[in-house]
């Protein structure tokens, strides 16, 4: 589904990703971690082409993406930014709609099928009673679970969100990560997402991408990538790996 | 609700369209020579050849057919360009303080018309408005290189940056003029902003430009509105903000220069009358920019009406009346960001 083929990105003599190669098949539900400023924002961005990347570096469904407009590419990959600027007041329907934006032309209003996707997208993602509202009076989970909707509504086979869950509370946490499960599930969608809760991921997430020093560091089962070891040498963190209730957990020493 | 708004769009518009021409009417009756509402009438059907020639003599023809029409004609041109200007500027900055005055992108093009007075390209037809384009744009390309940091626009140093360029071209002009001391009141008449020299010319020069202009912000304002949730999420929902960016930047700006090549600098139309439509409508791009033609048309006109017949039969600049509704309203925003930080 996505490949990264020796995919450099500098900002001026500052490399931020060095020469990485990966693979994400299709349906996987792939966490991206490591350090702060390691380049996990960086990597997303050069996938959803928003930073300027060489030809031939990222394939998208086997094509370069450079090879794709930047609307046939918004039909492909969906992006959502951690931080969305809401200055203007648009209503969450609004915003929403937005996501039906690649499939129509200039000038051209929205159909009514443009009205029933974001319909459906809305309800899937628990927001169709916040229609009416705009995003500056909303919390933080009912603002990300909007911005969820407007990816979903792009119709897109993969998506990538950029720490869908910071500044979220526990239980908010859990429910954005258990929808983006489902997701990944019911609809058949690549997802890619930057998280920081090893815990989280680990019980969550399919496969894991481990970026360390601008290089990757661990690419595979997300189960097997954090190990003790894993976690002292890239996070500098000390834990152990506990099984309580059937469920993996990680403890900090 | 879609077919609804849909409606009351179209409905509102044609409100605005009638709300015009009662304002062309009015505006026309009232100055130095006033005309009753059946003068008026009398001379478009002479005009138009339904009726013969009797009443109104030649002068009141020719105060009515060659000073106060081209003028009114103008306000409505000058005044739609510079909203719609306005609106596209506040969604491409992301930025509701924004117009092409504040941006110092008015000054630019009136440093061009400065210098083409001096050199004598005022003759031509389109020499003013050429050369304002050309200073405009450096202006443009200027603030912009000047106040985008990495990807973003940096909101406090765009406003700066912008004040500090009007501060730099205003010097330059007053410099120019001491230097041509016999071309100084046609200078003077660019920094103030006014109509009292309107001509059918300046219509003629300003029309095409406008026109083009508004349609193509018409064409894009759906990218607009995209590019107000930030333009790295624009681009993940297709669209080309470079291109779209550059094309925006370009036509507006020549709307802008065109428009102060024939009336000077007018301040704050494009920062008013966006943000009171913003009130009413939303933050929708499709719905303000084809209102900010009427209500920015109908605005200026009624400031310009305003500026000649208050302190009759002296003149005021058109600038100081839209500068008294607007600063105060420019204070009322500063304001009201100051809060929500």
């Amino acid at each position: 589904m996505i490949k990264a083929k020796n995919l450099s990105y500098s900002y001026g003599k500052h490399t931020i990703l060095n020469s990485m190669s990966f693979d994400i098949a299709a349906g996987d539900f792939c966490a991206i971690m490591g350090q702060n400023g390691c380049g996990k924002t960086t990597l997303l961005k050069c996938i959803a082409n928003i930073l300027p990347t060489p030809a031939n570096s990222i394939y998208i469904n086997g094509k370069d993406s450079k090879s794709y407009s930047v609307r046939k590419l918004a039909q492909q990959v969906a992006f959502v930014p951690q931080h969305t600027p809401i200055d203007f007041e648009f209503s969450a329907f609004e915003t929403v709609l937005m996501g039906r934006n690649p499939y129509q032309k200039h000038l051209q209003n929205e159909s009514q099928e443009d009205w029933d996707i974001v319909e459906s997208c809305m309800k899937k993602t628990n927001t169709w009673h916040l229609r009416f509202a705009s995003l500056a009076e909303m919390s933080g989970g009912e603002m990300q679970r909007v911005l969820l909707a407007r990816a979903l509504a792009q119709q897109t086979p993969i998506m990538l969100l950029d720490e869908p869950l910071s500044n979220l509370d526990i239980s908010h946490q859990f429910e954005i990560i258990k929808l983006l499960r489902d997701i990944s599930i019911n609809e058949n969608k690549t997802i890619l997402l930057i998280i920081h809760d090893l815990n989280i991921a680990m019980r969550y997430c399919k496969s894991l991408l481990l970026l360390h020093n601008h290089n990757i560091v661990y690419r595979g089962d997300i189960t097997k990538g954090l190990t003790t070891q894993n976690i002292k040498d890239y996070f500098g963190v000390d834990a152990c790996i506990e099984t309580i209730n059937n469920q993996s957990q990680i403890i900090y020493n | 609700m879609k077919t609804n708004k849909k409606r009351t769009k179209y409905l509102s518009l044609i409100a605005l369209t009638l709300f015009m021409f009662v304002a062309v009417f009015v505006s026309s009756m009232v100055g130095v020579t006033s005309f009753s509402f059946s003068d008026i009438v009398t001379m478009m059907a002479e005009k138009l050849g339904i009726s013969e020639s009797t009443t109104a003599s030649n002068m009141q023809n020719t105060i009515f057919w060659n000073l106060r029409l081209p003028r009114i004609v103008l306000c409505l041109l000058v005044g739609a360009a510079l909203s719609v200007c306005g609106a596209t500027y506040q969604s491409i900055f992301r930025n509701p303080l924004t117009d092409p005055y504040i941006l110092g992108i008015s000054s630019g093009a009136s440093l061009g018309a400065a210098i083409s007075i001096l050199i004598g390209m005022d003759s031509q037809l389109f020499g003013i408005g050429a050369i304002a384009l050309a200073t405009a744009l450096l202006t443009v390309l200027l603030i912009y290189k000047i106040a985008s940091i990495g990807n973003r626009m940096h909101t406090s140093t765009l406003l700066l940056t912008g004040v500090c360029f009007t501060f730099l071209i205003t010097a330059v002009i007053s410099f120019l003029m001491v230097l041509n001391q016999d071309k100084m009141e046609r200078i003077i008449f660019w920094t103030m902003g006014s109509f009292a020299a309107a001509s059918w010319t300046d219509v003629l020069v300003t029309a095409p430009c406008v026109v083009i202009g508004i349609c193509v912000v018409i064409y894009y304002s759906k990218d607009l509105n995209l590019l107000l949730v930030g333009s790295e999420t624009a681009k993940s929902l297709g669209v080309n903000v470079e291109r779209t960016k550059k094309h925006l930047l370009f036509f507006t700006t020549l709307m802008v220069a065109f428009a102060v090549s024939c009336c000077g600098v007018i301040g704050f139309v494009g920062l008013i009358v966006p943000h009171c439509i913003r009130l009413v409508v939303g933050a929708d791009n499709r719905l303000i920019i084809p209102y900010s033609i009427f209500v920015g048309g109908i605005f200026l006109l009624m400031c310009d009406t305003l500026s000649r017949t208050v302190l009759q039969p002296s003149e005021l600049p058109v600038g100081s009346i839209t500068a008294l509704v607007g600063a105060p309203m420019f204070i009322y925003l500063l304001w009201k960001s100051k809060k929500q930080l």
